[in-house]
């Protein structure tokens, strides 16, 4: 039977108040026992909807405390705490100064309300080919620090997604913090959302542009693509060609190109495959343009 | 499945009750406290209609498990008004309209509160984004706008 | 022209204080004591025979009340005419679309009923579907009725004049196909109520923009007489035509279980269900044709229509009737013929959206006009002048239009500087191109087709100079409701705020049509204004009887009544009430008026006379910006141009007009469904897209009078109109930004994106 479901399935709700609680719980071999949450803006849906199958306990993460911070460091850089909310990153002014292109993308995030709520480390945990976070993560170099009863590892963002709604976290540990390295202070980057409406949407395409040009040559060039493939991805022979270029429409077209054909994007309601692929060049050439000239059409 | 204690403040009062570990805090707001004026839209966090105002910031209470209430502050549309005495907020959109059927009023006003609570002269465009997170289908947004407008210009006033 | 003291004010919304305050009450905030929920079980089967039904498990869950299956309905079936009663309250032997309701729960609670539904398992012959209404139409379709050839659900024609002879005597003729998208009316919110059986009857508090459709529903399925049946309005969120003009599988339903039960019941459908399971608009292909001489003037148009109507017929008909009925406004039209359609499909079920029908023929053969203009080198404006229509005009089909403010609209919009600097502000900045796009529409207001189309009202005069009045008429969000006070208030010469209009009650208020086809202002307005005159003849008489003036020389005004010529001659009103009701033994003071017309042809099945009392004439101006490379397209401005008559409330005459020119946007780039085999793949409010606070355009709205005889005040309908305008004038702005005749709603930016590289030239855009 087709039952449109109004409310959630029975469940526990646990608090922890400490990290080491919460891994000891996950470390209980019992699956599909707990599930973990933060926001909840991508969990408590899906458990409502029954598309994902309910825990026996909801374990709610904010009980943790010390977790949410955004810190600065000019030489070591930017760390994220896993229970930073979207919007505190979005408008952190540190973030808006130094890493404008993750203010950007964290603000492009559902809506006000969403991002009261949401965390970066849980949309990327979430990780659906078009998380909006992902692209300027991926051009960051972002690492994750993770950390279960095993102990604490980094995995390196182009490590991190699998597969669609898939990491590389394994089912017993959390993400704990996300850490972007310091940049060139003549790095430039932009994210760039292609959505329907101008809000609330998923991205039909979404693309980071980071770079840092000086003396009319691209020193470096990262180029993120999320919802062309089955996860978020580099732009990596797109990069290639850019590197230690000179600048000119030229090259911005060919690297743009270049992208497109490495992006993977399925036919699915939202927009079809060639369409996205389009969408990637056109984006691609305009983060391109944006980051070298600094203006935005 | 046994209940839970949860202690918070609701529209300034103080309150102590057993839920349903389970339930969200839209039902906690509606169905146990009886405060029907936050609405249930989609459930999913798409249309804005249950927006509450909980530790100061706007959430879709849809998505936010009841147990979270605990020792926080929840402001819902019925704890703007003092007793008779509207809030500037609803005044204007009383005297400019600013709403249709009414059903995604509520969350638009709470949204409304807290872009002025931090944005004590918004821009035009800075009331469209501080309100997208919120659908209308009868206003075409038109008088939300004007509302909203008028509301920051009357709070400014009586500073 | 009179001065009136409340008609034209821009007085506020009287119920805007109880929603602002979250006081209003909708029906999924009405609770009682010992209510049991409902929840409905429904089909994962676009089409199917159901071979068997087992609830046995549902039933041993505790906390469970009842279960119902289809059969329990005793072979009751409804529908809009006694000949298109094929949609049962729950689905008998077979399931035509995909998620139709097949069985009910009720429990204790809303989680035991979800529970419980999932524990009903049924038993299905999956059978072929089709849902696509050109296949549907085949010899050897899947049939989605029995009895049913060719999946035909309505077909109407209409065939006036000689439209051969007008194109022979055209100096051009054009054929397109156009073909309007998968939408829905949006209301936020879901259909629910609660329901009660007692020995009184059934008493119900349901979420309908009509209440008078349930009520005569409920009567039938339950046997009762329509005295015993009681349905009490709250306020209501959001209407807009088709679900909530109709009834539900969790309306019958929950009345059911609680007759069973005796116990009141709830039921509350999800936003999910209503965008897979809920009535939608239709979607329709436009074969239209039409002949233009040189010099613009439109000899002959032949619309052909294939609507698909869904899995049944609902209010099918009607809208088959309203897409052709006015086709031949708002411009002269001396050969008109008109063939429509209605295919069955396994798809979801098709009704009534605001701007019923019209907007898929208006959309059609707007653009299409313009397409044959700029053929013939004539400027938008011009083509539009020449053949538009002035009053008194009757057309070929005898629609009779008394008042018509269209020349004089399009001549505003063709002053404004959007359109003047149309061509200046085309400096095509990188790759955004500016584009100005103008439509025109006209639409029908006091609808009046078929049945009970009355309006009554009841003005009581209370002993201390207050009103109550009773009206059958529903505020769904329009306000409606503050118009009509705003009649009462007038005629008696008081305030508003001293008139209480009643919650619309099946008991008490007088039977009244609905709350669609923008006939509340124009219908129950008449209603209401006669009511008053009623009250105030019978003050006047008692006022002239103390005064020894004849009634005709008493005046009610601001609150005071006075001699004509004496004014110092006077007294409060609520002293005149006061005498009035303590005279002799005492008065019950009481007014009715009814709106009435004369009685007039109208032929719905050959589509000849007046379908509503009296048309409005919208055009609309709309400026987009295009980006070339990605296909997006902004609203930056709309101008609408409208003329209502005489705006009772300009407020509430904005208001509407802003909300369903929006509506209008939303159909014409960003709402569409996306199906696959009966299946839709979008079925949430992200995917499906209603316009955001930082989508739509500003909206200039300009009140274009033209006095209409046949409503109060002159007034005619607002607001349908600008839903009518928004798509044939934003497609063609896309047009003038891109080059590109679009034909096929939404405008997505994908399909501009691929028409602009050339991608699709062989497909129907």
């Amino acid at each position: 039977m087709v039952v449109f479901y109004r409310r959630m399935p029975k469940m526990d709700y646990m608090r922890p108040e400490s990290i080491e609680e919460v891994l000891d719980l996950l470390a209980e071999e019992e699956t599909g026992r707990y599930k973990i949450y933060a926001g909840g803006t991508d969990v408590i849906p899906k458990i409502k909807k029954r598309v994902m199958s309910p825990p026996q306990i909801l374990i709610d993460l904010k009980g943790i405390k010390g977790l949410d911070y955004v810190d600065y460091d000019k030489k070591e850089g930017l760390r994220i705490g896993a229970l930073a909310s979207v919007r505190s990153v979005a408008e952190s002014w540190i973030v808006k100064e130094k890493y404008p292109i993750l203010s950007q993308a964290s603000d492009s995030i559902a809506s006000i309300q969403v991002r009261n709520r949401a965390t970066i480390a849980g949309n990327i945990c979430n990780a659906v080919p078009s998380a909006d976070s992902a692209p300027a993560l991926l051009t960051l170099d972002a690492e994750l620090k993770c950390v279960s009863k095993r102990g604490e590892r980094t995995i390196v963002i182009n490590d991190f997604f699998k597969a669609p709604g898939a990491t590389g976290l394994e089912p017993h540990e959390i993400l704990k913090e996300i850490y972007f390295p310091a940049l060139n202070e003549n790095t430039k980057g932009i994210y760039i959302k292609l959505s329907p409406r101008s809000r609330m949407d998923l991205a039909v395409v979404g693309v980071a542009v980071l770079g840092t040009v000086e003396n009319g040559l691209i020193k470096s060039v990262r180029i993120g693509l999320g919802a062309v493939a089955p996860v978020p991805i580099r732009a990596l022979n797109a990069e290639a060609l850019l590197a230690g270029s000179k600048i000119d429409d030229q090259i911005i077209n060919d690297a743009a190109k270049t992208a497109a054909l490495e992006s993977k994007p399925i036919d699915d309601h939202r927009a079809s495959a060639e369409y996205r692929r389009m969408m990637v060049e056109v984006l691609v050439r305009r983060g391109l343009k944006n980051i070298i000239t600094n203006q935005f059409l | 499945m046994e209940k839970k204690k949860i202690r918070f403040t609701i529209n300034g009062k103080r309150c102590e009750m057993e839920i349903k570990p389970w339930q969200t805090l839209l039902e906690l707001i509606r169905e146990d406290l009886k405060l029907t004026g936050t609405k249930e839209g989609c459930g999913e966090g798409e249309c804005g209609s249950c927006t509450v105002i909980m530790g100061g910031r706007t959430v879709n209470s849809c998505l936010v498990p009841a147990m979270e209430a605990d020792k926080q502050e929840i402001l819902t549309i019925e704890g703007l008004s003092k007793g008779d005495k509207l809030h500037p907020i609803q005044e204007a959109f009383v005297e400019h309209s600013g709403m249709q059927c009414g059903f995604c009023t509520s969350g638009m006003i709470m949204s409304a509160k807290a872009l002025l609570d931090e944005n004590t002269d918004p821009s035009r465009e800075e009331i469209r984004e501080g309100i997208s997170g919120n659908l209308c289908r009868c206003t075409g947004y038109a008088k939300i706008f004007e509302s909203i407008s008028a509301a920051a210009h009357a709070m400014k006033g009586e500073k | 022209m009179a001065e009136y003291s409340t008609i034209g004010k821009r007085v506020p919304r009287i119920d805007g204080r109880i929603k602002v305050t979250g006081d209003a009450k909708y029906a999924a905030d009405y609770e009682m004591p010992g209510m049991l929920w409902c929840k409905i079980a429904r089909s994962p089967h676009p089409h199917a025979k159901i071979l068997d039904i087992d609830t046995s498990r549902a039933e041993k869950l505790p906390g469970v009340k009842g279960v119902l299956i289809g059969k329990d309905f005793g072979g009751w079936k409804w529908g809009w005419m006694p000949k298109t009663r094929d949609e049962s309250p729950l689905a008998v032997d077979k399931v035509r679309y995909l998620g139709e309701a097949v069985a009910a729960v009720a429990a204790v609670d809303e989680d035991t009923t979800e529970e419980a539904a999932g524990l009903i398992s049924v038993e299905y012959e999956i059978l072929p579907g089709v849902f696509d209404s050109k296949e549907a139409m085949k010899d050897g379709a899947p049939q989605v009725h029995e009895h049913v050839k060719n999946n035909l659900s309505w077909d109407f024609h209409m065939d006036f004049g000689d439209v051969e002879k007008g194109f022979r005597e055209a100096d051009l003729v054009h054929e397109d196909r156009f073909e309007t998208g998968r939408a829905i009316t949006g209301y936020l919110e879901p259909p629910a109520a609660v329901a009660l059986w007692d020995s009184s009857g059934i008493t119900i508090w349901p979420a309908k923009q009509s209440p008078y459709f349930i009520y005569r529903h409920l009567a039938a399925c339950f046997n009762l007489p329509l005295n015993k049946v009681r349905v009490i309005q709250p306020f209501i969120g959001g209407g807009f035509g088709g679900t909530k003009n109709d009834s539900l599988a969790g309306d019958f339903c929950s009345v059911m279980f609680s007759k069973m039960t005796g116990r009141p019941v709830k039921f509350i459908y999800s936003m999910e269900e209503v965008l897979r399971t809920c009535r939608r608009r239709h979607n329709m292909i436009v074969y239209n044709k039409m002949g233009m001489k040189r010099d613009g003037i439109i000899t002959a148009m032949q619309s052909r229509v294939i609507a698909d109507g869904g899995a049944y017929t609902a209010i099918g008909p009607l809208t088959m009737y309203l897409t052709g009925c006015i086709s031949t406004l708002p411009y002269k039209l001396p050969n008109f013929k008109h063939d429509i359609y209605r295919i069955f499909t396994n798809n979801p079920i098709s009704a009534a959206m605001r701007g019923h029908g019209v907007t898929h023929t208006r959309f059609a053969a707007e653009i299409q006009m313009e397409i044959m203009a700029e053929e013939l080198g004539i400027d938008p404006v011009e083509v539009r002048l020449r053949n538009a229509i002035t009053a008194p005009h009757e057309t070929i089909n005898k629609v009779t239009v008394h008042s018509c403010g269209l020349v004089d609209g399009i001549k505003t919009l063709s002053e404004h500087p959007v359109w003047k600097g149309k061509d200046k502000n085309r400096k095509n900045v990188d790759q955004i191109s500016h584009g100005v796009g103008l439509s025109s529409s006209a639409y029908l207001g006091g609808a009046r087709q078929r049945g009970h189309q009355s309006c009554g009202a009841v003005v009581r005069l209370c002993e201390d100079g207050t009103i109550d009045y009773l009206t059958g008429a529903t505020d769904c969000g329009q306000g409606s409701d503050t118009v009509l006070v705003q009649i009462v208030a007038e005629e008696l010469g008081i305030r508003i705020e001293d008139v209480d209009i009643k919650r619309v009650d099946t008991a008490y208020t007088p039977c009244d049509a609905g709350s669609y086809g923008s006939r509340v202002t124009v219908l129950a307005g008449e209603a209401a204004r006669k009511a008053a005159l009623d009250v105030r003849r019978q003050l006047a008489d008692v006022a002239s009887g103390i005064w020894n003036v004849g009634p005709e020389d008493i005046v009610f005004r601001a609150g005071n009544i006075y001699v004509k010529d004496s004014p110092d001659i006077k007294m409060p009103f609520k002293k005149l009430a006061q005498i009035a009701c303590y005279s002799g033994a005492g008065a019950v003071i009481i007014g009715r008026g009814y709106s009435g017309y004369g009685i007039e042809e109208l032929d719905f099945d050959k589509g000849v006379g007046n379908a509503g009392t009296s048309y409005s004439f919208t055009s609309q101006l709309t400026e987009v910006d295009v980006d070339m490379e990605t296909g997006f397209v902004k609203c930056g401005r709309m101008v609408i141009a409208h003329d209502c008559g005489r705006p009772l409330n300009p407020v509430n005459v904005e208001a509407q007009s802003q909300g369903a020119a929006i509506q209008g946007m939303g159909q014409s780039i960003y709402e569409r469904f996306v199906m696959d085999k009966g299946n839709t793949l979008n079925s949430n409010l992200a995917d499906y897209k209603i316009p955001l606070s930082t989508d739509v355009p500003d909206i200039e709205f300009i009140d274009i009078i033209a006095e209409d005889p046949n409503g109060p005040y002159g007034a005619k309908e607002a607001s349908e109109g600008a839903i009518v305008s928004s798509p044939p004038s934003i497609v063609s702005a896309i047009h003038d930004a891109t080059g590109v005749w679009f034909k096929k709603l939404p405008v997505t930016p994908e399909k501009i994106a691929m028409a602009l590289k050339g991608k699709n030239k062989n497909e129907s855009l």
